[in-house]
This record gives C-alpha cells, structure tokens and sequence, in this order.
C-alpha cells in the first residue's frame, strides 16, 4: 500500500467500518458497534476487483454466443440469444422494449466492465478523483438491471411449463449471462474508491500550493 | 431519554466519509436535511422526519404484500384451450426443473430470498426500536438486512415481466394475476422503508437501545 496521505483517516489509524459507518481505531480489529472486522484499505482491493473484472470478460462471451432460450412449437424448436431477442423485438417493430433489452442486456454489462477497468487506473495514476468516485457509484448502482434477460427466461420458463402445445427452455447463455452480472458485481464490491483518492493525494499537486 | 440520532453519550470519533476517508466533524442536522461530504459528494447522512416509525409502517405493509405476492396466481397462461398458472416463486424452481440449479438459485435469491431477509430482518430490528429496545441478534441482523439491500431485484424483476408478456404476445396470452400488483405495491413500500432510516441512523439507534 501506498502512503496514506495526511488528511485522511487512516493518517490517524482510523478505519471507518465499511458495514456501519462508525470510525474507530484500526488497532481495535473488529469494530466495536457492529463487530465487522476493521480494514483502513479494503484488503486486495485491485487484486480482487481486477480477477473478478477478467472471469466476467470471459464469461461474456458464451453469455452472448450461447442461446439463452429454445422455444419449441407445433411448427419446430427455435433458439435465441440475447442479441438475436433484441432483433426480433426491433423487428416486431416493439423499438421501446428493444432499446430497453439492448441497453440492459448488451450495454450495461459492457460499460460496466470498461468503468471498473479505469477504476482500477485511477486507482493507480490518482487521476479525477471526484469524477472516478462518481463513477464508482453509478457502476454500483446500475448493474444489478442487467439482470432483467435472466428474469424474461426464469419467467417463461415458469409459466410455459404445464404441457401446452409450446415449450420453452432455458440454455446454457443464461447461466453464463447471470455469472456476469454477479461477477461485476462482486468486482465493484471489492473495489475501494479510497484508493482513489490515495494515489491522487500523492501526486505532485502545484495548483492545489496556493 | 434518548431522543435520536445526535445525542453524545460518551466522547465519537469524527465522521468519516465511507468513498474518500476525509475526516469530518459530526454536524447537527435539522429533520430533512442530509449530510454531503465536501470533498466527494458522497451522502454521509440523512435525518428524516419520523424515520423510524415510517420503516416500521413501511416495513409491515411490506410483509403483508409479499404473502400476497407469493400466495395468489402471479401470470395465467392461456394457449389454445389450456391454461397455466405461474406462482411467483415458480419462477425459481421451474429452471431448477430443467437442471439450471444454479440459474434457479439465483433467481430464488433476488426474487424470495434477499426481500425476505430486507423484510423480516427490518421488521425484527425497528419493530422493538420504537419501544427502545433491541432483541438478541440485533447486531448481526443488522449487518445482513445492509449486505441483502444489493441482492434484492424485484424491481429488476419486474422489468423481466414486462418483457415476457411481449415476448409471448404471439404464442400465447398472458394475463396479469393479483400477485403482480401486489408485487409493484411491494416495491415501493420496500423502497420507501429502506430509504426512510439512513443505516447510520440505524446503527446508531442499535446501538443506544436497551437489551
């Protein structure tokens, strides 16, 4: 870990517990109201966030290669992927739900990934430090609406389920789909936007000598 | 008595902001106000008014709605002469059926399983803080209703369901059953009872309640 610089808390041995908030000295080990261990830093964040940021970039690609849905009907078996949903909502002219499938589905997943990756720069170089933690917090918030193409398939398949003359199953790019969610979730959990502001307080700063 | 969130009872550490670790002092915060960190924006604290009997009521009424959400018919399918009715929790087990054990628990996780933990544990928590009290467990209930808050995706879930009926429109009808309105009204009231106490308002009042 880098030096810690002056003005922060951790200067002055506090950690702030990441469960409750409270700031208690670091050499109390478990913090003293909610009993969460104590970390001045998250421990391994970059190593952490970047693994989980990497398995998430490898899933992705069966997530959209693979079919995620067969539908079998009286006229054949039909599968689908999640790019190959978006085109036939575009196609049925449903431009609303196509746009909201191909941002959910297929934009969200990668911006996220792109915003965790200059994470971990900023992380390192200390760079835009107010605009990154901005960052940080939309990428934690909006990740989770990717989810929404595993849900169609959970739903389907639940209700398409008692011998009508069509049925739907599930395939093996949703698994793959929901490791990605959950992957880049848990890759912006283990990332510390302290780091952030870390590297850029030990930056040489001339506008800041004034 | 204890009276809130600002009463210093032995000698606090200052606030810390949780995104940039700058040192902060504790300031005093009228009802409705919130606290920024100057340096990052991030939001330090917010002082509701009566927030903790607003999560209570908000918190109850989401009890009640998610029995309703999970008990009555949440989709009806109709195809040809047949009909089919979906169960909220049917969405779970009908991947795991097909052998997508682990797409199913998953799903079963954000759609039952989170929500149940946000709500019986926020009902186990503030319920006795209206009276001052906390029950055994309080502490590390506590810890889990906050880990749960990011797994909950009803309202992604709800998305899902939007879809589905479009993407079926052609094979088959779909109708909406009473366990989907139940579903919506239960979002909001979850969402409102989760953001009507600040979790450092929460801790705090955890922590000055009597055993």
């Amino acid at each position: 870990m880098r030096e810690l610089p002056a003005d922060s808390a951790a200067a002055r041995g506090l950690a702030v517990c990441h469960t409750c908030g409270l700031a208690s000295h670091v050499d109390d080990v478990r913090c003293p109201r909610c009993h969460s261990s104590l970390h001045l830093r998250q421990r391994e964040s970059l190593q952490r966030t970047w693994a989980f940021t990497v398995a998430a970039l490898l899933l992705y690609l069966p997530a959209n290669l693979l079919p995620v849905l067969r539908v079998e009907s009286i006229t054949g078996s039909q599968s689908s992927t999640i790019i190959s949903g978006v085109i036939q909502f575009w196609q049925q002219e449903d431009y609303p739900v196509a746009v909201i499938i191909f941002v959910a589905s297929v934009m969200i997943p990668v911006l996220k990934i792109i915003a965790i990756v200059c994470l971990c720069f900023a992380a390192r170089d200390g760079t835009r430090p107010r605009g990154m933690t901005r960052l940080y917090r939309v990428t934690e918030f909006v990740g989770r609406w990717s989810m929404v193409d595993v849900f169609v398939v959970a739903i389907l398949v639940g209700v398409v389920q008692l011998g009508t003359t069509i049925s739907i199953h599930p395939g093996a790019g949703a698994v793959s789909f929901a490791a990605v969610v959950i992957l880049t979730m848990f890759a912006a959990m283990s990332f510390d936007p302290r780091l952030i502001w870390d590297a850029a307080a030990a930056r040489p700063q001339p506008a800041q000598q004034s | 008595m204890v009276s809130g969130f600002l009463v210093v009872q032995r000698s606090l550490p200052p606030l810390v902001c949780h995104d940039c670790d700058v040192l902060l002092e504790l300031p005093k915060l009228a009802e409705g106000e919130k606290a920024i960190c100057p340096r990052c924006i991030a939001v330090l604290l917010t002082r509701g008014r009566n927030s903790l009997h607003r999560t209570a009521a908000f918190a109850m009424a989401s009890a009640v709605l998610f029995l309703v959400a999970n008990w009555f018919p949440f989709l009806t399918l109709q195809a040809g002469l047949r009909e089919s009715q979906m169960l909220l929790w049917q969405s779970a087990t009908g991947l795991a059926a097909e052998g997508y054990t682990f797409l199913g628990a998953a799903v079963s996780v954000f759609v039952i399983g989170a929500p149940i933990l946000l709500i019986g544990g926020l009902l186990y928590l503030v319920l006795p803080l209206l009276w001052d009290r906390r029950l055994p467990g309080a502490v590390p209930i506590c810890r889990w209703v906050l880990r749960a808050r990011r797994w909950n995706m009803m309202e992604v879930f709800l998305l899902g369901v939007l879809v589905s009926l479009l993407k079926l429109g052609k094979l088959a009808t779909l109708t909406l059953g009473t366990s989907f309105w139940a579903l919506v009204a239960l979002i909001i009231c979850l969402t409102a009872a989760l953001s009507s106490i600040h979790p450092r308002e929460l801790w705090r009042r955890i922590e000055l309640a009597k055993r």
